[in-house]
């Protein structure tokens, strides 16, 4: 191969779009290496610690799409405090340095600040794409620059990011030039939104294919905006509370008659039930709909709705659907692939209208499922046994019962059995959460069987050390290993370290890990950063000694070839 | 008295708007950083309920039961269920916006008492509350099956509450976990015992 020019090869190359078989190319010799780096268009890096920004732009200095990863996953339930790091600056001002050709950014769960997002608006000529994830610590202002700057902006989608909204003058920057926005998202964005700049934007729009409004958006300009989008394939509506005039409806079902276009939909913020019928017209065509935002609509508005939706293939839904709803969803979509239904409820121990039936249900009636994320109040083995049986192709599955610690809801017993089932069938499942009451020995089945997960959350489960020993022993594919309020301690954590060299994190909260333990673990391992996270306000049992030394409250352990970090608060210890 | 106990005013647990579990008034301080412990699963067994205690709990007190919440293993829950603060707001908005609209209205009768009243069940968060409330409606010491079932020596209610389920059935209240029984309650009645 080295007798072919350089650029043959790097036309070899551009057949490997996998970051993974990239990697692998760029091993082989010094000429591939340097073929490949300069040719490397698009980088991902999964944790921002990782590896220093400065490095990645010196070695891929042509890369056009960066995907940068910051605080760990558990950071979503606000396990990680605030103030603990995952900042964009770095990134951003290290590409502005030395790779200007930058056209896509991708973030999640980053801290970015509005200089940074000002920085990135100015320096690249050819930006395109901004996709920000559950990521804080900018305003409406950064948005604003973004929108006066990037002249070739395509994309600009906020994911649930906490944005402080500083009024509603962003959406007007977009300069009058521009006309080559193809998707949009500002449902995170909490304040009104100027309609008249809304709608001119929508109109100089041609390529728009994504939008989802916030809930300040008004039904009329909804319709208003619809009739001039006849190839939206995705819509997140804006608000549908008001229990409006009947004319506001029909504008509005006439304009989603238009949209042939249309498969996804979303928003639908505490929606009035009254809008349902207004959905009808496109709900045939749907492959994928979200309705978690709306508690307002009962189970038979839903069933109502759903039972329409013959093509669906991805639904997220409130509990509320109720099992009879899931049994509609069951007999009607029988594409599903991704279901997710999230609590309603879960402060009181109001009716719980969800429970293992559903689920056993929806295993019956649709087999293409693959990604399930399901909040219950009960479960039981019997029910996992059959879903398992049922649908052998998942490849996520997360089930969240409400209750700590519950066990079969029906026999009493710990859950081991059922998930059990679940690992042993589903042969291609990457990524599982377990709840209820648990022992080790789900834990003995999850090391035996599941060869290809990658990633593994666990609360309040498991008896003792032997059960995360088990994880990491058997489960050869792991990535991401996150854990709270469970019995491991300091024999789990130190039991296969060098396990940790090939997994990108490991989380435990609430566990029986001491200081000492970790300790060991940051000296025999010096490629990983062991953090010791501290905090003073939680729970008051964590002063308790175990074995004479003080627990630690929060642990994160990550492969790095960056060293430790420099910009850590003063509650992180870095070991 | 075990009767009179039950119908103590007891302080109600309104469920707090603010959505942080951490400062929940009605979590216990109780804390167990790690899984629940496995005794108090035997206790819920011999109630029949799944309603938990502290292993305190035994013939003598039902002051125990003053602290019963909706999290029956009394845990502090930090952080829990697991869904994203963009979720948990919207719904923590609606919720305040909207439970007012949420009811579950029954009627309930006292045998001997010809005129009934009308008790929206999804304003109490379990059984406690529940016998609590009709004390209070009904001016009389009412038992449920749990107390009805310890069998304590020398001391019996005056009244029994049972209900009508979905089969018309009238069953003993109690028996079943209080999510199932707001499922399939249709009407309440307190009859005399014996």
């Amino acid at each position: 191969m080295t007798y072919f020019p350089e650029e043959v090869v790097e036309h070899i190359f551009s057949f490997l779009p996998a970051q993974r078989d990239r990697n692998a190319v760029s091993l082989v010799c010094k000429v591939w290496y340097e073929v490949e780096r300069l040719s490397r268009r698009h980088v991902f890096v999964g944790n921002c610690y990782a590896v220093r920004p400065d490095r990645v732009v010196l070695r891929f200095p042509n890369v056009r799409a960066l995907s940068v990863k910051g605080k760990p996953h558990f950071a979503d339930f606000n396990l990680v405090p605030p103030d603990w790091g995952g900042y964009a600056g770095p990134w951003i001002e290290a590409a502005a340095r030395g790779c200007v050709g930058l056209e896509e950014l991708r973030m999640k769960r980053m801290v970015v600040s509005d200089e940074s997002l000002e920085l990135l608006a100015k320096s690249f000529p050819r930006f395109r794409a901004l996709i920000l994830v559950s990521c804080e610590g900018f305003s409406t202002d950064g948005l604003a620059a973004i929108a006066s700057h990037c002249k070739l902006l395509r994309e600009l989608d906020l994911q649930e990011n906490e944005v402080d909204d500083r009024g509603p003058r962003w959406l007007s920057c977009f300069p009058d030039s521009c006309t080559s926005l193809a998707s949009l998202n500002f449902a995170c964005i909490k304040g009104e939104v100027n309609a008249g700049a809304l709608e001119r934007l929508v109109a100089r729009s041609p390529n728009l294919r994504s939008l989802r409004l916030n809930r300040s958006v008004s039904v009329d300009t909804l319709s208003k905006i619809l009739m001039r989008t006849p190839n939206l394939e995705d819509l997140g509506t804006g608000n549908l509370t008001e229990d409006f005039q009947t004319e506001s409806y029909q504008r509005l079902t006439v304009a989603l008659e238009k949209c042939k276009m249309l498969k996804s939909l979303s928003g639908f913020w505490d929606a009035s039930p009254l809008c349902v019928p207004c959905i009808y017209p496109v709900c045939a065509q749907l492959t994928g709909l979200n309705l978690s935002y709306a508690p307002t609509l009962e189970s038979s508005d839903l069933t109502k709705m759903i039972s329409h939706c013959v093509k669906l293939q991805r639904l997220w839904v409130l509990d509320c659907i109720a099992d009879k709803g899931l049994q509609v969803v069951a007999s009607t979509c029988k594409d599903l692939q991704e279901l997710r239904v999230f609590p309603s409820e879960f402060y009181i121990a109001g009716y719980s209208p969800v429970t293992e039936e559903g689920l056993v249900a929806i295993s019956a009636g649709c087999p293409k499922l693959s990604s399930l994320l399901y909040f219950c109040h009960q479960m039981t083995n019997a029910a996992l046994i059959t879903i398992a049986k049922n649908c052998p192709n998942f490849t996520r599955f997360r089930l969240c019962i409400l209750e700590p610690g519950k066990p079969d809801a029906m026999t009493n017993q710990p859950l081991d059995e059922g998930f059990g089932a679940i690992v042993r069938e589903c042969e291609g499942l990457r990524r599982l959460s377990i709840s209820g009451l648990l022992t080790d020995k789900v834990f003995m089945h999850i090391g035996r069987h599941a060869k290809q997960l990658e990633m593994l959350s666990i609360a309040f489960a498991g008896d003792s050390d032997a059960g995360m020993m088990h994880v990491m022993e058997g489960c050869k594919n792991l990535r991401k290993l996150e854990i709270r309020d469970s019995p491991f301690g300091d024999a789990a954590l130190l039991g296969n370290v060098a396990k940790y060299e090939t997994m990108r994190s490991l989380w435990m909260s609430s566990c029986t890990v001491t200081e000492k333990g970790c300790q060991v673990l940051a000296s025999k391992m010096p490629m990983l950063n062991v953090e010791v996270i501290n905090e003073v306000d939680e729970s008051s049992e964590m002063d308790e000694s175990h074995g004479g030394l003080p627990k630690v409250h929060k642990l994160y352990v990550y492969r790095t070839i960056a060293g430790p970090r420099d910009d850590a608060p003063d509650f992180v210890k870095i070991l | 008295m075990l009767g009179m106990a039950e119908c103590k005013g007891r302080s109600q647990h309104s469920p707090s708007s603010s959505m942080d579990s951490s400062n929940h008034p009605a979590l216990s301080t109780t804390a167990s950083p790690c899984r629940p412990d496995r005794q108090n699963l035997s206790t819920d067994l011999r109630l029949g309920l799944s309603l938990s205690t502290s292993p305190s709990l035994s013939s003598s007190s039902l002051h125990e039961a003053e602290s019963i919440i909706s999290n029956p293993r009394n845990q502090v829950l930090f952080n829990w269920p697991p869904i994203k603060p963009f979720l948990r707001s919207a719904l923590a908005a609606s919720a305040s916006r909207h439970r007012l609209q949420r009811t579950l209205f029954v009627k309930v009768y006292m045998e001997g008492l010809p005129i009934g009243r009308k008790l929206d069940l999804l304003l109490l968060v379990g059984y406690d509350s529940l016998l609590v409330k009709l004390c209070h409606m009904f001016k009389t010491p009412i038992t449920y099956a749990a107390i009805y079932h310890q069998q304590v020596p020398g001391v019996k209610a005056a009244h029994i509450l049972t209900y009508e389920d979905q089969d018309g059935d009238w069953m003993m209240v109690g028996d079943v976990p209080w999510e199932l029984f707001l499922t399939s309650v249709k009407k309440l009645k307190i009859t005399r015992v014996g």
